[in-house]
Order: structure tokens, then C-alpha cells, then sequence
């Protein structure tokens, strides 16, 4: 077992937790923070994509131990109260969900992309989003949503 | 996964008598997408697993004066394809770290990882051979560097000894008429490893080509360093024929498997289209043209 | 402007957000994974590793000791009860036998997974390996070892009088098989000029969700027993559980949860009914999620086939006679699809095409491998394949443009189906050409550019029941109660346009709860595409009912009667010129104790719709001769629609379902060995990337005419259909190879290339 300590959404967590815990199984079933989800269980679809320390990552490939001392950013963590993120709502108002499993990691993708390019180009997002599979879109209203979320946002 | 006892040494000779401590029972960790998909299959079940992520200077990128480009082994994938420094001098592995699977991978993901895990169907090994890297290893004996095309040694397999921790990679300066480029082959779609893979880099002279290196991926069971293409190349002018001509050798070399990527003859063949179209975009970004 | 206000604010035809959105842009959404129970275990299960065996002794000793294990069951602690979806044939463990490799033997209920993982690694069970068949025709030989030695005792529903002749088992290790003829087949062919007969393969394909299944179960105190499951029929759920626990229905409680992705592939009780087992033997909540390698390796992914065509036409290119005979490996159970046989590739083994003579029929074998299920237009999307294929395979023997000789034998208004439906408002002729209009079908192209076509024909569901509950609250808001479970196509969204459209409400007072199914009026749920349609009907009877429940309690308002009071803009007026807004009136029924009001509506199918939809695609690509390498550089996706209620909403529909049938043309395929999936993980199954999509143009071809509320169509299961035959007829068209088996792989492509320079 291990005493970790991560700020998760903005907020301190201390747990211990076996040295083998997933960060995907810490964030649903030790904090509950259910968001993110789990399809492939192997790094390939996106559904798990949170961000630690900023970075997009799969978090059923990556240890919870590894996240000591981090920062992690669900999809929890990113409506302000009742306030959509701009992705988010770019993602209603553009239809870039249907069943919406793949949604967290969509929007935690797209963030990262933002906070990286914040005026990407469709070429661009879509490789960088090519690693987040939807299978209910087929990607056009995605690429949308995250294109009118850029034109939105405003320079910090 | 079976469960494990994690690790978190604060210097590399801490990391070192760790190894030395839990014998084979230890597995090195450092972005993880390799170990802990492996673990989570159990296919690889270690009684403790030794994190590098604390040890410090690892990740750095740097220039020697002799301008050699050093990089450290916990350097990610997004270091490498985003760094100013990578993409003015080994432009040919930024290109290739940028073509590794998808941008959760690439931050997580390290060099040293992609080197030691010795996948042949990886991305980076057939950039580095075509780069001739060496790599940096440091065991409690001291340190010592391999070229990295006597680095591998079989499937999954390199001259890593248990107590051995790569620490690094070493490029050496290209001459400033060099061009390079790294394909991809993917057929079915583009999240996926490589049908064939090909890392080249041609120096031109006056016209002909002063030398090249060819390197392949998916195409035998070690990442595959093309002599034979490069020899046939060696001062010859940068025609399509010769390109072609030298481009057929790699078919009597390539060793691939047959799965569903492609059988074995047209991963051959797909072998011999791709170096020959790496070694034209390479000699087009060395500022020549294939004539 | 002034007209808007006097209507008051219309929702049928505007593009809406899911009304769910800020629950799945938030993870607030609740999946079924995602409940969690005070005290629950983890279930797990272990599968079969055989193909085909007898099980000789299952040893539970040494797992029952792992510590954190309360249950642990083989087959032999389950009363003896099979189920199914239609026909019951799977266990819910094996017994005696397992059949595919996958087969779940023993399950098991711990406090973590690792300690079920464990337990299960703990099991010993002794198998005596099995002859196994993996090929549907090798199994039909007379020397095939036999997969069901008494299929006769298998239970299932009469069998409705749909598509021919259908019967259960009509000889060894075969399922189903369903006889269609109309007219004269020797006949025709007989008078028939020219007869083509060509062969297809079409391999196994998931459905791709990115939500694995997952289930939870909870026995109460007083025996009631709770469920979520991803379940897009939950009152089909409930019944089929209540038949496996062995209790009266509503002792069983299906629960709404968020469902990630269905395309026909979560019909299935899969391991809800194992893991109410698993609770009721450890007393304890239990849930059970999948990981995707059990998705691919033993879900119910879509029947694989070899479909065999035979066309008789006129010099002139006129279908006289056409034959069909497919044949489908089910996998070792038949009991993942809801009807008694593969509907769809009867039906789309005719296609839209007048065709006086034919004969269809229809086969599901058993085999030792996955059982098979259904995905989206199930049966469809490899019979069209075939067919699609094949018509342009004849169009090129008889030097004819292949939308030319379409356009001679798709149904024109007034034509009978092969299938002897008789449709108004056929727009078969007309989608195709829009299609082809769109994709400049014959401009100039490039070298190594193709262009094929490809056109599909599904009628909007029309079945079961459908129900809707609507409340009119305090506040003013109308609460839609609904059974059907919104599988992520946005069927809440088009219910609430629906409610806001009949009671010129704004959409944001319309609140959509998915009901449990104690809760909501029956509804038969998602599939065959007639949510819009069924429940769309049931709900628009409900908010019809509320009008005229309002216009009562404003005339007992005004003091009047009921006729003397019409609504207009959300104002209630009175035929002597006195006006109440919605606010007051509900203000004054809250005084009055009329609140909340609730009025349900319920729809139950009038038989077979009169109108039906087309899809029509091309698809453009580009070959590179030296790789055998596929770019599919456009789609046209022309549709024949109704009124579309939801632009969004039904855009998106057609986009997804159209990248689907990309991948299914282009990448996927669930490879078998020996009866093991190899593509066991989705870096080996190539679902499509955002990376790999075509530039798409959509073509709407409307008209008012849909049996759904205020004439909508359906959509949802067209535009995945064409795609592997448009872009097979496209590659053919850019470099002359022919591919009659999926997926177009580039190895396929360039072996075939190579051959044809050789012989050139």
C-alpha cells in the first residue's frame, strides 16, 4: 500500500491505495469520480483521457502511484458550478456526442489540444484527436464542436 | 494485473542497487503505456516495479560541443517531436516520435522505453538507426554506450543487462546536405503500428549520394538496419533507377510475420515501395532530386 | 416575427443539443458501470478456453477460500433455465458442455476484482475436448460433429407469420431457415436472357460501442429484484429475467441507466442474468462489467456470411428472375437476436428492385465460434454488400452504366416490392439520382479515381407498443415520462420536440425521465428503428391529450365550455375574447387542485408502414497502384426523408452510421482461428480514426410523408448500409479489381493488381 497525494480537479486528496492501483480505478471507485470512463482497458479508444499534470493521458495505462505529488483534471473538474466549459458546450449546441461514453475523454482531449493550439487547425485536430474513438458521430460534429469551441475561446 | 511492490528511487545509484536488490523480480518503469499493458495482461508479472519518473536530468535534451544531441531516456515522444532543438538536428526522429501511436502515448510514453522495450514494429528504433545512435547504459560497473544497431537483439530483446538502466541516447551531427524522412505505411487506419516502416537519410555531394542509411520497422524480428540498400547507394547519382535497383535488396533481408497488417510476401514487397519513396523524400529534403 | 408569436414557438424541424447534454458533457451521466451499491461485489467470470468440450469436473474448493470471495457458481448451482432474446438456447453458465471459446463456465463474487481474478485463476475444471466445426458449410456436412444434440427442447415465442417460410432447426446445427418465393423462379430464369451468379464473403464485424456491457443486480428485502443494465429494452429485459429467475415480472425492477453506444448489440440480457446469481448466492449487490477483450472475444458481434446471387435479366437490362441463398454462421447460440431468423437479409437480398421471379433463402448455422447478434440494419449490411456488388457486376457484363441499369429496375410509384409491399410515395429513382448528382457522377475523373454507387431500402420500425406518460407540474414544466431508453441517437431530444411542438411549449419546459419499469408505461424500446416512429406516436398522444386536459381546465376557468376555448401562442382563448396565459392557467389549477395533471398516450403498430426510406451513396476513391492502398477521398449520402424534427440530431445520425459502414468496408474485421478471436483487443479490431474519415456531402431528398408524428421518417439505420458496396463498385471503377469479400484491404487490392499485369 501506498499514501498518495494528488490534487485532483483543483482539490488536495490524500489516499492509500495498493501499489498496483490503476489512476482510471482510483478516480471511479476510490473518489467515485465516475466521468471517466473505461472502454478498451489498453490505451487505444480515449475514453479514460484525463489530464495530469496537464497532459492528456490514458489513465487505464497509467499508475495511480505515479500520479503522487500531480495534478489530475477530470471532466469533473471542468464546468465552473453550473457553467459549461466552452468545449462542453460546444459539444451540445454541435451534436459532438450521442451516447456520450466517449464524451469525457473527447472533451479532455480537445482541452489539452486547446490549451496547446488554441486555434487549431481540422487538419490538426483531427490528429490529434484521431486517438479518441467515437463510435456513434463519426467524428465531423467532434471536429465542429472543438473548431467553434477555439473560435470562442479568448486569449487568456 | 498481479499486485506489485512500486518503487520510487530519488537518484540513479539508488535506482541501480534497487535492481541489484530485487534481482529479476524488478522491471523498470518509466511512462508505463508499455509495462503496465503487459502487466495487465500478465504476461510480464514482476514482484516490484522501480520508477525512474524521480530521477533527475533524465529528461533532458542538449547539445554537446561536438554537437553531438544528447537525450535523456525519460524524454517523452512529445518532447521529442515538439522540441526546437530535436527538430532542427534529428528532424528524422521528430517525425518519427510524431507518428507513434496517438498524443496520450506520446506524453506518457519515453525514449528510453521505446528503445529498451525493442519492439519491432516501434516507430523510433528505425529513426535512430538511420541517425547512428548510441546508447547510453549505466550499471553499478560504471557506464558504457552501444551503437544502436547492436543494441537489439531479438524479439523483444536487447543487450540491456538486468542491471543496466539506459540513461540516454547520443546523435551524432549530420552533415548539412543531408535530408530525411520517415514513412508510415498504414493501410487500414491511422492509429496503428506500421504494415512496413522505413527511416532514411541520404548526404548528397556534388550530386551523388555521399552516403545513406536505411532503417526499417515491422520488417524482422529486431528493428532492421538496410546495409545492403546503403552500400548500393554509396556514390551513385540519385536516379530512380539506381533508387529502385538499390530499394530491391531490402526484399532478400525483411524477415516480417504474417498477421493481419499483411502476409509475408507483401510485406516484402511493401518494403521494397517504401524504402524506395523514403529515399526519394529524403533526398528531396537534402535540397536534391531524384533523377 | 408576428406570425412566430401568434404560433408560439415551434420545435419540429429546429436543430436541438441532446436535452441530456449537460448531464454527458459533465460525467454526471450514470452508466451502468458506473452504479455502485453499499456492500457490492465485483462478479467476474471464467470462460471457456475450448471450442467444443465436454466438462468433466469443475473443483470450486480452493477458489471458495480466496479471502474477500463470497460466491462462488458453476452451471450445476443455476436452476436449469436457457435464455434468449427470442429463441432460449444459452445458459446463463455451461452445463455439461461448453460450445465456443468464451462460454462462461464458473462465476465468481469478491470485493475486488483481483480477488474474483484470483479465485477464478483458482478453478480447476477438467474438460474432454470436443470435435469442433468453425465453417457454417463444413457444418452442415452430414459427418459435422453436432453442436446442439436436442434443439427441439429449446423454448422460444410462436413465431410471427413475417417473411416466408420459417422454421427453428430444420436439420443439424442449423438455427433458423426462412424460405421467401414470390412469383416463378424456374420461370424466369427460363425466360431470362443473360444469368449472372456470383459468390460473396462477408466476415464478422462488433458493433463497436465504446461501452463495454456492464450490469448490476440487488436483491431487496422483500425478494424485489433490482437491475441496471446496458439494456436499450428494458421491459424486454425485465421479462426475459423474470422467465430466467423463475419469478412473476414484477418482482424485477430494470432501472434507467445512460447506455454507451448499442447498434443493435445491447438487446441481450448478456450477464445481468448471471450476476443476479452471483447475488443472490453472496447476498450481496453485485456488478459485472466486461472488458473489451470479452467484448470482441464473446459478445454478439454481427453474423458472418456467404451469400450466393443469382440474376436472370433481358439483353436490355431487365431483372426477370433473381436467387438468392445466404448463409450465416450464428456461432454457437442463436439466442442473441430478437426475431427467429436474420429479417434483414431476406428482405435486403431483393433490394429496392422490381423483380417478377424469386427465391430467397435465408440460413443461420451453429458453429463453434461467438454467437452472433444483431448490428444496426442487422442482416442488411452483408446482404447489400453482396447485392449492390453483384448489380453492378451485371450492369459491367452488359456494358451498362451502373446507375443507368439501377435506375431501369429500382420501384417506381405504384410498383409492388419483390417482397410484395406496396409503398406510396416511392423516391427510389429520385435518391439515387440526387446521390449521383451530387457526386458529379460523370465528370472526369483522375487516373486511379473511381466512383461506385450503392443504394439501400429500410421501412421505418413499425411494432410493439409503445407508451408515454406526461405531467404538467406547479412550475408550468411538462414531465415526459418515458420507457425507451435513449441509446445515444437522441430519442429524448425528439420526444421532448414532439411534447413542446403539440403544446407550443419552449423545449426547455419540456423535462424527459426515463422511467423504471415500475415507473413507466410499457414501451418496447430501441431497435428496428422505430423509436421515433412508436414512441414518438405514444408521446405525441399524450401531449395531445394534455391540450385538450388544458383547454378543459381553462373552460372551467372561463366559466364555458371546452369548444369555446381555443390555444393559441401558449394563450387559452375564449370564444367571447377572454385570454389566459399558461402561467395563470397553471397557477389557477395549482389553486384548484389540478395539479400536477398527467395524461399517458400508448401506440401500438397498424401493421407495416405504407412508406419506406432510401439511402443512395457514392462513394469517390483513389487506388495507388504500387500499395494496393484505398483512399476514400468522398461520400455523397443521399437520403428520401420525412420531416426531419431534428436537423442536428438526424445529421448526426447519418454521419456516424456512414463512418460505421466505412469501417466495415475498409478496416474491420474479427478474425478467427481455430475458433479464438485473434482481433481480441481494439488496437487489432480498426474501429476508424477521426484521421480516416471522407469529405461527406448529405442530400435530403423530403417530403412530407413519414407514419411518424408529424410525418417523420426514420434514419438511423440507412446510411451505414451502402458504404462497402459503393466504395467495392468504386475500386472496381478506378483500377478494374473486383473484390467480393471484406474488407477492402489494400493487400487484397494489390495481389489483384499484380495478377492482372501478369495476365496483361
Amino acid at each position: 500500500m501506498k499514501n498518495i497525494q494528488v490534487r485532483v480537479n483543483g482539490h488536495p486528496v490524500a489516499r492509500e491505495i495498493p501499489d498496483h492501483r490503476l489512476l482510471v480505478d482510483f478516480l471511479r471507485y476510490d473518489l467515485g469520480l465516475t466521468g471517466t470512463k473505461e472502454g478498451c482497458s489498453v490505451g487505444v479508444c480515449g475514453a479514460c483521457t484525463v489530464l495530469l499534470n496537464g497532459q492528456p493521458v490514458s489513465s487505464c495505462l497509467a499508475l495511480a502511484v505515479m500520479a503522487d505529488g500531480g495534478e489530475v483534471t477530470t471532466i469533473e473538474g471542468l464546468a465552473e458550478g453550473d457553467r459549461l466549459h466552452p468545449l462542453q458546450q460546444a459539444f451540445i449546441d454541435y451534436g459532438g456526442f450521442q451516447c456520450g461514453v466517449c464524451t469525457p475523454g473527447q472533451i479532455m482531449a480537445s482541452k489539452a489540444l486547446l490549451d496547446a493550439n488554441p486555434h487549431p487547425t481540422p487538419a490538426q485536430i483531427k490528429e490529434w484527436m484521431m486517438g479518441n474513438l467515437c463510435r456513434c458521430t463519426g467524428y465531423y460534429k467532434i471536429i465542429e464542436a472543438i473548431q467553434a469551441a477555439a473560435a470562442e475561446k479568448t486569449e487568456p | 494485473m498481479n499486485a506489485f511492490t512500486y518503487i520510487e528511487p530519488a537518484t540513479i545509484e539508488e535506482a541501480l542497487a534497487t535492481l541489484v536488490r530485487h534481482g529479476e523480480e524488478a522491471k523498470l518503469i518509466a511512462g508505463g503505456t508499455g509495462l503496465v499493458n503487459l502487466m495487465k495482461q500478465r504476461l510480464v508479472n514482476p514482484g516490484c516495479v522501480v520508477s525512474l519518473r524521480r530521477l533527475a536530468g533524465l529528461a533532458d535534451v542538449n547539445l554537446d560541443d561536438g554537437k553531438n544531441l544528447l537525450i535523456g531516456a525519460l524524454c517523452t515522444h512529445r518532447t521529442l517531436e515538439s522540441s526546437p532543438i530535436v527538430r532542427e538536428h534529428a528532424p528524422l526522429l521528430a517525425e518519427a516520435a510524431r507518428r507513434v501511436a496517438t498524443i496520450r502515448i506520446r506524453t506518457m510514453a519515453t525514449l528510453g522505453g521505446a528503445v529498451v522495450h525493442a519492439d519491432p514494429n516501434q516507430d523510433l528504433p528505425p529513426a535512430l538507426i538511420a541517425l547512428d545512435a548510441r546508447v547510453k547504459l549505466r550499471s553499478p560497473k560504471g557506464e558504457r554506450e552501444v551503437p544502436i544497431d547492436q543494441f537489439f537483439t531479438g524479439y523483444y530483446e536487447t543487450v540491456t543487462q538486468p542491471d543496466e538502466i539506459v540513461t540516454g541516447i547520443a546523435i551524432p551531427p549530420s552533415a548539412r546536405t543531408t535530408g530525411s524522412a520517415y514513412l508510415k505505411f498504414l493501410p487500414q487506419t491511422a492509429d496503428d503500428y506500421a504494415t512496413v516502416s522505413v527511416a532514411a537519410r541520404v548526404a548528397l555531394n556534388n550530386g551523388t549520394i555521399a552516403d545513406a542509411r536505411v532503417a526499417l520497422g515491422a520488417a524482422a524480428s529486431t528493428p532492421l538496419h538496410a546495409r545492403v540498400v546503403e552500400d548500393a547507394l554509396r556514390g551513385q547519382a540519385p536516379t530512380r533507377k539506381t533508387l529502385e535497383q538499390a530499394a530491391a535488396l531490402v526484399g532478400a533481408i525483411v524477415d516480417p510475420i504474417a498477421d493481419f497488417r499483411g502476409s509475408v510476401p507483401y510485406k516484402r514487397d511493401m518494403a521494397i515501395v517504401f524504402v524506395r519513396r523514403a529515399l526519394g523524400d529524403a533526398i528531396a529534403a537534402a535540397g536534391g532530386a531524384v533523377i | 416575427m408576428e406570425k412566430a408569436v401568434m404560433e408560439g414557438p415551434r420545435s419540429i424541424g429546429q436543430s436541438a443539443g441532446h436535452v441530456e447534454g449537460p448531464a454527458k458533457v459533465t460525467g454526471r451521466a450514470r452508466y451502468s458501470a458506473d452504479i455502485t451499491l453499499p456492500g457490492m461485489l465485483w462478479g467476474r467470470a471464467l470462460r471457456s478456453s475450448f471450442p467444443h468440450a465436454r466438462i468433466v469436473s469443475i473443483d470450486l474448493s480452493a477458489a471458495r477460500r480466496v479471502p474477500g470471495v463470497h460466491a462462488v457458481i458453476s452451471g450445476a448451482d443455476l436452476p436449469e433455465v436457457r435464455i434468449g432474446r427470442f429463441l432460449r438456447d444459452i445458459p446463463v453458465l455451461a452445463r455439461d458442455r461448453v460450445r465456443f471459446i468464451g462460454e462462461k463456465v464458473v462465476a465468481v463474487a469478491a470485493e475486488t476484482p483481483d480477488a474474483a481474478d484470483e479465485a477464478l485463476s483458482l478453478v480447476d475444471v477438467e474438460y474432454e475436448e470436443l470435435p469442433a466445426v468453425f465453417d457454417p458449410i463444413e457444418a452442415m456436412a452430414p459427418d459435422a460433429p453436432l453442436i446442439h444434440e436436442h434443439p427441439e427442447r429449446y423454448e422460444h415465442p410462436p413465431i410471427p407469420p413475417i417473411g416466408g417460410e420459417s422454421r427453428y432447426h430444420p436439420f443439424a446445427n442449423v438455427c433458423s431457415q426462412s424460405i421467401y418465393r414470390r412469383g416463378d423462379l424456374a420461370q424466369g430464369m427460363a425466360t431470362a436472357e443473360r444469368i449472372f451468379e456470383h459468390t460473396f464473403v462477408v466476415p464478422p464485424v462488433h458493433q463497436g460501442y465504446i461501452e463495454p456491457h456492464a450490469c448490476a443486480a440487488a436483491i431487496g428485502p422483500d425478494g424485489k429484484i433490482d437491475i441496471w443494465i446496458s439494456n436499450k429494452t428494458p421491459f424486454i429485459a425485465r421479462r426475459q429475467l423474470a422467465a430466467a429467475f423463475g419469478v412473476p415480472e414484477e418482482r424485477v425492477r430494470v432501472n434507467p441507466t445512460s447506455i454507451g453506444g448499442d447498434f443493435g448489440g445491447k438487446g441481450s440480457l448478456m450477464d445481468s442474468a448471471l450476476c443476479y446469481f452471483l447475488a443472490r448466492a453472496s447476498r450481496r449487490p453485485v456488478r459485472m462489467v466486461m472488458n473489451y477483450t470479452e467484448e470482441l472475444t464473446a459478445g454478439n458481434p454481427r453474423h458472418s456470411g456467404v451469400i450466393s446471387l443469382r440474376t436472370g435479366v433481358t439483353r436490355d437490362g431487365t431483372i426477370i428472375a433473381h436467387q438468392a441463398k445466404l448463409i450465416f454462421n450464428c456461432g454457437a447460440y442463436g439466442a442473441f437476436i430478437p426475431l427467429h431468423f436474420l429479417h434483414g437479409s431476406v428482405h435486403s437480398a431483393a433490394g429496392p428492385y422490381r423483380i417478377p421471379h424469386i427465391e430467397i433463402e435465408s440460413l443461420r448455422v451453429y458453429t463453434n465460434t461467438v454467437p452472433r447478434g444483431h448490428f444496426r440494419s442487422p442482416g442488411a449490411p452483408q446482404t447489400t454488400f453482396a447485392v449492390e456488388s453483384h448489380m453492378d457486376m451485371i450492369a459491367g457484363e452488359l456494358g451498362m452504366d451502373p446507375l443507368e441499369f439501377r435506375l431501369r429496375n429500382v420501384l417506381v410509384e405504384g410498383d409492388e416490392s419483390a417482397m410484395g409491399e406496396r409503398f406510396h410515395h416511392i423516391r427510389c429513382g429520385e435518391t439515387l439520382t440526387a446521390a449521383a448528382d451530387a457526386a458529379k457522377w460523370n465528370s472526369p475523373k483522375p487516373p486511379n479515381v473511381g466512383r461506385g454507387i450503392g443504394i439501400y431500402e429500410r421501412a421505418p420500425g413499425a411494432f410493439g407498443t409503445s407508451g408515454a406518460t406526461l405531467s404538467l407540474d406547479r412550475d408550468g414544466k411538462l414531465i415526459l415520462i418515458t420507457g425507451a431508453a435513449d441509446t445515444g441517437t437522441g430519442s429524448f431530444t425528439v420526444l421532448a420536440q414532439v411534447v413542446a411542438e403539440e403544446l407550443q411549449a419552449p423545449l426547455a419546459d419540456v423535462i424527459v425521465c426515463q422511467g423504471d419499469t415500475d415507473t413507466a408505461e410499457w414501451e418496447e424500446g430501441a431497435g428496428g428503428s422505430r423509436l421515433t416512429h412508436m414512441a414518438g406516436r405514444a408521446t405525441l398522444i399524450a401531449a395531445s391529450e394534455m391540450k385538450r386536459a388544458l383547454i378543459e381546465l381553462a373552460a372551467r376557468h372561463f366559466n364555458c365550455t371546452s369548444e369555446q376555448v381555443q390555444m393559441r401562442a401558449r394563450r387559452f382563448i375564449a370564444s367571447d375574447g377572454r385570454e389566459l396565459d399558461w402561467k395563470s392557467l397553471v397557477a389557477w389549477a395549482a389553486e384548484h387542485e389540478a395539479l400536477p395533471l398527467t395524461r399517458s398516450g400508448s401506440y401500438v403498430a397498424a401493421g407495416h408502414p405504407d412508406v419506406t426510406c432510401y439511402v443512395a451513396q457514392v462513394a469517390e476513391v483513389e487506388v495507388d497502384r504500387e500499395t494496393g492502398q484505398v483512399r476514400v477521398r468522398r461520400m455523397v449520402s443521399a437520403h428520401d426523408v420525412g420531416t426531419v424534427i431534428n436537423p442536428l440530431t438526424h445529421q448526426g445520425q447519418i454521419e456516424g452510421g456512414l463512418v460505421q459502414g466505412l469501417g466495415q468496408a475498409m478496416s474491420e474485421h474479427l478474425l478467427l482461428r481455430d475458433g479464438a478471436v485473434t482481433t481480441a483487443h481494439l488496437g487489432d479490431y480498426k474501429l476508424p480514426t477521426a484521421m480516416d474519415i471522407p469529405e461527406l456531402t448529405t442530400v435530403l431528398v423530403e417530403s412530407q410523408t413519414g407514419p411518424g408524428p408529424f410525418a417523420g421518417k426514420s434514419i438511423g439505420e440507412l446510411s451505414n448500409v451502402p458504404p462497402p458496396a459503393a466504395i467495392a463498385n468504386a475500386v472496381f471503377d478506378a483500377v478494374g479489381v473486383r473484390l467480393t469479400d471484406l474488407p477492402i484491404t489494400a493487400e487484397k487490392i494489390y495481389t489483384a493488381l499484380r495478377a492482372m499485369e501478369k495476365r496483361n
